[in-house]
């Protein structure tokens, strides 16, 4: 991304990359820092490296290395800055491209499994992103998504009260009776964020199908919480994310059910389910959990049974679900009942190949655009460019992506996160592949039979 | 010390002033070494663990040892899988080097007799030389003094035609040339090089080149032997003595890293 000297404000910086490096260290950021042997295995699990060996994990994580050396080490202080190891702080052409790499992340975990010192490059490359927030460098777009649900403003925003709206109207028709809103001490609280609203509300709407099916103790948030929250965390909006994250954990503990039900599998799940808790320190009463675990749970209790499918269906573990949430049994029970002809992508569960969306890029380019658009935010040429940019690593990991696809000649790619499946759509249709990509609860919803007890 | 050997006194060259520096060496190591893992101490927050335990979600004991086999080969299988050929050159290089440093019956004595109990190991001595291999394998040739201790190829028989420092060493050098074409190619591309990947490299490089020259007496003169032998063991100290320090240390920290990674993933089952 270009970034007009006028435009950076060097001296944020350098306070930006001081508050957060001598803020965070703790004895895992240690390890990830000083345990790398640059032996670039990490490259091989990269959804980026395909698009510039520039942007393989190790690379990119260097830039949050040279600064820590120059804080934490002798060595960084002495010897390392005469042979350029460490830096105290970055010129301007090193800002610009540590913005660029931080934004070549998604954040997936990938690097971590692969990896045979187990470091997780993207926890050091979140530092920068973290750092280019504070400095005013991060996307205007996005900042000004998170602030607008920093503040809770989204609230006041027409485009989303009627989107909202909508989808509790959709539910009612679908159910043919009262939504069940904000009603506490409900088993299950079916969450949702606007976001998911916007890219896929007949999946929201199947699942209140099916709570009501089973006959569940539900309810379904009268007001969303944020657009995607806690969004600062993907964009390095940390003070951001903890205010939104104290509005979610309190309207949880208000409602106080035994299950938090998401259906989205992308960031939202490790955040809402761990970082949200870590952060605030709180022992939760209820338990967050994916669509998937709560149906293989009731399917393995019985309650329901599934009407098999008759095609060769396949399963995307989203990352952020899988690799850095830990669920991966739950989805397989169900697709395991949803066809005998259930196949597994070559690369899966830990070493699912990530379909490179999400994460720090929240969205698709056109996701983005349609949303600021309908917020009214302006999108600058910068910010052009950078949604243009981030096309690029779709494209290329793509053809892996839809290459293992197609090796296993699937027919339904199924998943649970909303970016997952805009990402894969994207890249199924840029290499005219024939399959199609859904939210599992698209297809289980039809076929699921309730049990006669 | 000067020990008279023909007209030649052991003792005038780097052999003896190496072995001397061993144990300073090693005391060094453990002196850096304690400052970093104390680093990793001094910097320890306890984690905060919102789910002490979870309804959704169990796993047996069997799919835990299981999965901490897969934790420790999921590098290779990925690397085998997208980057066949410097995954294969890497696993190679450290095998061989495993087994030459730990292995070979010279070595080995030298480890024995700093660390008695080492000898438990002597059984699996490989020779220096694959000739010792083809007499066993043509001749069947047996040590012509008797020994206290196993012979050199007593377990491995004709196999050290094959498995014996001097391939093994062609084979490393051949391995980490291949690892310098890969350097200078990151050199080229503007990739990540740190100076700590030179030093460590290089060193170790240095020191299988040395150590060859000793064992095969190039050049053949007891004077030069001493000296590269001595030349061999001063550079290996020079690695042990700042392992902690560079990237050497990935052998003890790769275990530490991947039992941490199935910790939280497998055995707490992402309820960290």
């Amino acid at each position: 991304m270009a970034i007009a000297e006028a435009k950076v404000d060097m001296e944020a910086l350098n306070k930006a990359i001081d508050e957060v490096f001598y803020s965070q260290l703790d004895s895992t950021l240690l390890y990830y820092f000083q345990a790398c042997v640059n032996c670039k295995a990490c490259e091989a699990a990269c959804p980026f490296t395909p698009t510039s060996l520039h942007y393989s994990p190790v690379n990119k994580a260097e830039v949050a290395r040279q600064l820590y050396r120059y804080r934490f080490t002798v060595w960084g202080r002495t010897v390392g800055r005469v042979i350029g190891g460490s830096k105290k702080y970055l010129s301007l052409e090193e800002a610009e491209t540590m913005v660029d790499y931080a934004w070549h992340c998604v954040n997936c975990g990938s690097c971590a499994f692969v990896c045979p010192m187990a470091i997780d490059s993207g926890a050091m490359i979140d530092l920068l992103k973290q750092v280019a927030f504070k400095a005013g460098m991060g996307p205007k777009v996005y900042r000004d998504i998170a602030e607008l649900e920093a503040s809770g403003k989204y609230l006041e925003i027409d485009f989303f009260k009627n989107s909202w709206n909508s989808l509790i109207s959709k539910i009612k028709d679908a159910i043919g009776k009262e939504v069940p809103l904000d009603k506490k001490g409900s088993e299950v609280l079916f969450y949702a964020s606007i976001y998911e609203a916007l890219a896929y509300p007949d999946v929201l709407v199947k699942v209140a199908k099916i709570l009501d099916m089973l006959n569940k103790d539900w309810t379904f948030m009268s007001k969303p919480l944020g657009i995607r929250p806690p969004i600062g965390l993907v964009i390095g909006d940390k003070d951001g994310a903890v205010k939104v994250m104290q509005r979610v954990y309190s309207y949880f503990t208000d409602i106080s059910p035994k299950y938090v039900m998401l259906t989205a599998g992308g960031f939202e799940y490790p955040a809402l389910r761990y970082t949200m808790h870590e952060t605030l320190k709180v022992e939760p009463k209820y338990e967050v959990v994916h669509v998937t675990e709560l149906l293989a749970k009731w399917y393995e209790n019985k309650e329901f049974e599934i009407e098999p499918l008759d095609e060769i269906i396949t399963w995307h573990d989203p990352c952020q679900l899988g690799k850095r949430g830990g669920v991966f049994e739950a989805p397989r029970i169900l697709m395991k009942a949803l066809s005998k002809k259930f196949k597994e992508l070559p690369s899966h569960g830990v070493n699912s190949f990530c379909c490179s969306g999400g994460g720090g890029g929240c969205g698709l380019p056109s996701m983005v655009n349609n949303m600021a658009k309908a917020l009214g935010i302006a999108i600058s040429d910068d910010d052009k460019k950078f949604l243009d940019k981030t096309s690029e690593p779709l494209i290329k990991a793509g053809k892996i992506k839809v290459g293992e696809i197609n090796k296993i000649k699937a027919k339904e790619v199924l998943t649970g996160c909303p970016v997952c499946i805009e990402s894969i759509n994207f890249q199924i249709d840029y290499y005219h592949a024939n399959s199609k990509v859904n939210h599992i609860v698209d297809i289980l919803a039809d076929r699921i039979k309730v049990s006669k007890k | 010390m000067q020990l008279p050997f023909g007209d030649y006194l052991v003792g005038n060259s780097l052999y003896p002033l190496a072995l001397d520096l061993f144990t300073p060496t090693i005391f060094f190591f453990f002196f850096s070494a304690s400052y970093r893992v104390f680093r990793y101490f001094a910097v320890y927050k306890k984690p905060f663990i919102p789910y002490a335990t979870s309804v959704t979600r169990e796993t047996s004991s069997t799919e835990k040892v299981k999965k901490l086999v897969d934790t420790f080969a999921n590098s290779s299988k990925v690397g085998m899988k997208r980057k066949p050929v410097t995954t294969a050159v890497g696993l190679l290089m450290h095998l061989s080097l495993i087994v030459i440093i730990f292995l070979l019956a010279q070595h080995m004595i030298f480890w024995a007799y700093y660390i008695s109990p080492y000898k438990i190991l002597f059984p699996l001595a490989i020779p220096e030389s694959s000739v010792d291999g083809e007499l066993a394998f043509t001749l069947a040739t047996s040590p012509y003094t008797p020994t206290s201790y196993p012979f050199v190829h007593d377990i491995w028989g004709p196999l050290t035609i094959i498995l014996n420092g001097q391939y093994i060493t062609y084979i490393l050098v051949i391995l980490l040339g291949i690892y310098l074409g890969h350097k200078f190619h990151a050199l080229a591309e503007g990739l990540t090089l740190r100076s700590g990947d030179w030093w460590f490299f290089l060193l170790l490089y240095i020191d299988i080149i040395l150590g060859f020259l000793a064992t095969s007496h190039i050049p053949d003169s007891v004077a030069y032997y001493d000296n590269l032998l001595g030349a061999h063991i001063l550079v290996a100290e020079i690695l042990i003595a700042t392992l902690p320090f560079t990237r050497g240390f990935h052998m003890f920290e790769f275990y530490l890293g991947k039992i941490r990674e199935w910790y939280f993933m497998t055995y707490r089952r992402g309820e960290k």
